[in-house]
């Protein structure tokens, strides 16, 4: 009975509905209508700002990279990037389009200094090969207000906000403002291993990465211990502005701008925190030498009768793996193990060739070395004790060139780079040097 | 009880009859399609058209029907991939130098028809490599016959432009023999070849491929890895790298085949499958299509080193 009653209300009701013509929307237009209204919205603010906008986008691997875009209304775009001196002094003209995706999207469709954060060859960017620095070109817009546009990235979820860009900021581009501060990038023309920072009577030896936006600062403390930092940065139309300030004891680095190149001394004026005058150029010796390392070094593999490894042999005047080692038929690696036998009375050291052998490694040759010498001033020195094993006839000039190099009369220095990691450095120009790896 | 459980049946099912003619009733409507000539879309597919878009209408959308998406589509691609879009200063000479090579060689040797009969319709062009999970990278791709992708652009450069070097010659053959490819999967699709040609290197296609070096692939028989994916893939892989190599270019690697395989082919073995698959390919070419595949690879192969050379 009660089913029965349910029944007759559904029909009574669903007579009701069937009876309702009028199918109105809540909206006074469809949705595709109301679409296209939103995008030419947008696009009137893209094209509204007489200046152009600022944008800053920190990619997925964390670096931070700024943008000046010019929207016409023709679908063109011109592009200010400080990746580096070429993208932040020469404006480069892409296309862009918005379209409506899963929401309104700005995707900039042709190449431009954008897509070089994005763009998967490692190469390019410093960024892994498949994946490059995880940056986007195709965002959905956000919020669109008068003086700013907010952005998320599609594909890597970046985050960008555009800020209308004022005449002074425009011109910073234009004028070469930025493109001086990019000096920075010329720091990779010093080929000595240490680049030495110094102002007043402070010096610390770094390592500038202008790809993922880092320095390192190496020193040694008055105590004689080592220490490394990394910290990340940032460029502005100045120079570069440290994300966390470098500080060590009273000395504080917030930010370096960037002064004027010398390619004859390979010399860049910087002035530190924006006011005291230094310069970063090349050094033969450490700021600071670390005058146990050697001794560390050396025995941290003796006492586990064990070896330290390079992949890829000595890095010599700007070339990576200067002696070829790697052509060597089937190489796997290079080794240093200290105090490795006995031979007439004398413990020498063995560099050793690891050679891949169809189902084990093995160490078929190498070049013995007697004791090393530990200077007083931190520096060890290696001098020949003979050939071990048959060196093949195709590997003859990488063996000898690399033997050559070990025996430097003015020995390495010693900088420690990680835990165990080290890099050792020829004391006679520094422009020789090789990575150990425990 | 039964029948009572029938009655109930019965009332069940006309109550469903009225609602369905209710429901049928509801939609009764005078619907107004309104105005078909104008729907709106959802924008954001056409652009104010530049001299590229002109360039490409002109040489290959009139006289072939090709299309050729150059700008960014996440939709033509791969989702789980990082791509980016081509340079536009590559574009052009990518696409005249595809027209050139490809397209007026085979328009000269098999005539306009065929070309417009058969040539994939729609390119799409990526600036980046494809990179896959085992750490190679795909540099083209095609579909059904239609659409072809073409990776990669940004690094193609040719003698004409001022930064090449000769080992940018690889990118530009590469490229040829990615389009070549593809363009040979359209063919056997359309005709299939011989099932002889099937016979010739019968048990030793492997997924592997590539794990094997070209130099062993060679020695097994193979014009390169790849070939050894599959019959379909050998297939095309020897017309494409017989005409971008050129007839000169094959025979010497044919004939520099040396030693003996890890699979036990002697190099005598390997050059004589190379030389019938060869002969399967020329026949077909001739039957088939009635093109003299050696005046194509003279052609084609004259095309390319003028690009290069």
């Amino acid at each position: 009975m009660r089913s029965r009653l349910a029944y007759c209300l559904l029909l009574i009701l669903s007579s009701f509905a069937a009876c309702r013509k009028d199918d109105k929307s809540v909206f006074d237009l469809s949705p595709d209508e109301r679409i296209n209204q939103a995008l030419s919205q947008y696009q009137a603010a893209l094209t509204a700002a007489p200046n152009g906008w600022e944008a800053r986008i920190t990619t997925g691997t964390g670096s931070i990279f700024n943008f000046h875009f010019k929207f016409n209304d023709a679908n063109r775009v011109v592009t200010y990037a400080d990746i580096d001196t070429t993208s932040s002094g020469t404006p480069r003209e892409s296309s862009y389009r918005l379209k409506a995706l899963q929401q309104p999207a700005l995707i900039f469709d042709t190449y431009t200094y954008l897509h070089m954060l994005a763009d998967p060859d490692g190469t390019v960017n410093g960024g892994d090969d498949g994946t490059g620095l995880q940056s986007d070109f195709e965002f959905a817009i956000d919020t669109v207000t008068a003086d700013s546009i907010k952005l998320t990235g599609r594909y890597n979820k970046t985050k960008v906000t555009l800020y209308k860009a004022t005449p002074a900021q425009e011109a910073a581009w234009q004028n070469g403002g930025w493109r001086k501060a990019l000096n920075f990038q010329y720091l990779g023309r010093i080929l000595q291993y240490f680049k030495r920072l110094s102002w007043g009577t402070n010096a610390y030896d770094i390592t500038f990465n202008n790809q993922q936006h880092t320095i390192t600062f190496a020193w040694v403390d008055n105590s004689g211990n080592p220490h490394r930092v990394t910290v990340r940065f940032y460029y502005t139309s100045q120079g570069l502005v440290m994300v966390t300030p470098f500080t060590d004891g009273a000395v504080t680095i917030t930010s370096l701008n960037s002064g004027s190149w010398n390619a004859g001394s390979n010399t860049l004026q910087v002035q530190v925190n924006g006011v005291t005058q230094g310069s970063i150029a090349g050094a033969v010796r450490p700021a600071r030498v670390d005058l146990q390392a050697p001794r560390r070094w050396w025995q941290f593999a003796a006492q586990q009768d064990s070896y330290w490894a390079s992949n890829n042999g000595f890095h010599v005047n700007g070339v990576d793996d200067a002696f070829h080692i790697r052509s060597i038929d089937n190489f796997a690696f290079l080794i240093l193990w200290p105090a490795y036998g006995r031979q007439s009375g004398i413990i020498y050291d063995l560099l050793g060739y690891i050679i891949v052998k169809p189902d084990a490694l093995s160490l078929d040759f190498g070049s013995a070395y007697i004791p090393p010498t530990f200077t007083t001033d931190g520096r060890i020195i290696f001098r020949e004790f003979g050939t071990l094993g048959d060196v093949p006839a195709a590997a003859t000039a990488a063996f000898e060139n690399t033997n050559t190099q070990m025996i430097e009369a003015r020995g390495y220095y010693l900088v420690q780079t990680g835990a165990t990691t080290y890099d050792m450095v020829s004391a006679k120009d520094a422009l020789a040097w090789i990575s150990w790896e425990y | 009880m039964m029948i009572l459980k029938d009655n109930i049946q019965m009332k069940h099912i006309l109550l469903a009859g009225a609602f369905l003619l209710c429901l049928l009733t509801a939609c009764k409507k005078d619907d107004d399609l309104g105005d078909i000539d104008n729907i709106p879309g959802l924008g954001g597919d056409t652009w104010t058209p530049g001299p590229i878009d002109n360039w490409i209408k002109d040489s290959l959308t009139v006289p072939y029907n090709i299309a050729v998406k150059y700008k960014w589509d996440q939709g033509e691609l791969e989702l789980n991939r990082t791509l980016v879009p081509p340079k536009e200063e590559k574009i052009i000479p990518v696409l005249s130098s595809i027209k050139k090579v490809w397209i007026n060689n085979y328009v000269a040797e098999a005539g306009e028809i065929f070309m417009k009969r058969l040539c994939p319709k729609f390119f799409v062009l990526v600036g980046s490599a494809s990179y896959n999970p085992d750490g190679t990278i795909t540099l083209g791709t095609a579909e059904g016959g239609r659409r072809i992708v073409l990776y990669v652009l940004n690094d193609f450069r040719i003698k004409s432009m001022s930064d090449y070097t000769p080992s940018d010659s690889n990118n530009v053959k590469m490229m040829f023999h990615t389009i070549e490819h593809e363009f040979g999967h359209i063919l056997h699709q359309n005709v299939l070849y011989t099932p002889d040609f099937k016979r010739i290197s019968v048990g030793r296609y492997t997924s592997n491929w590539n794990n094997v070096s070209d130099e062993t692939a060679h020695q097994d028989g193979f014009i390169s890895a790849y070939a050894m994916s599959a019959p379909d893939e050998d297939f095309v892989e020897m017309i494409s790298i017989m005409l971008t190599e050129g007839k000169a270019g094959f025979d010497n690697l044919v004939n520099s085949i040396t030693g003996t395989s890890p699979n036990g082919t002697t190099a005598e073995v390997a050059k004589d499958k190379l030389r019938q698959k060869e002969t399967i390919v020329v026949n077909y070419f001739s039957d088939t299509w009635h093109i003299n595949f050696y005046n194509l690879q003279a052609r084609t192969r004259a095309s390319i080193v003028a690009l290069i050379k």
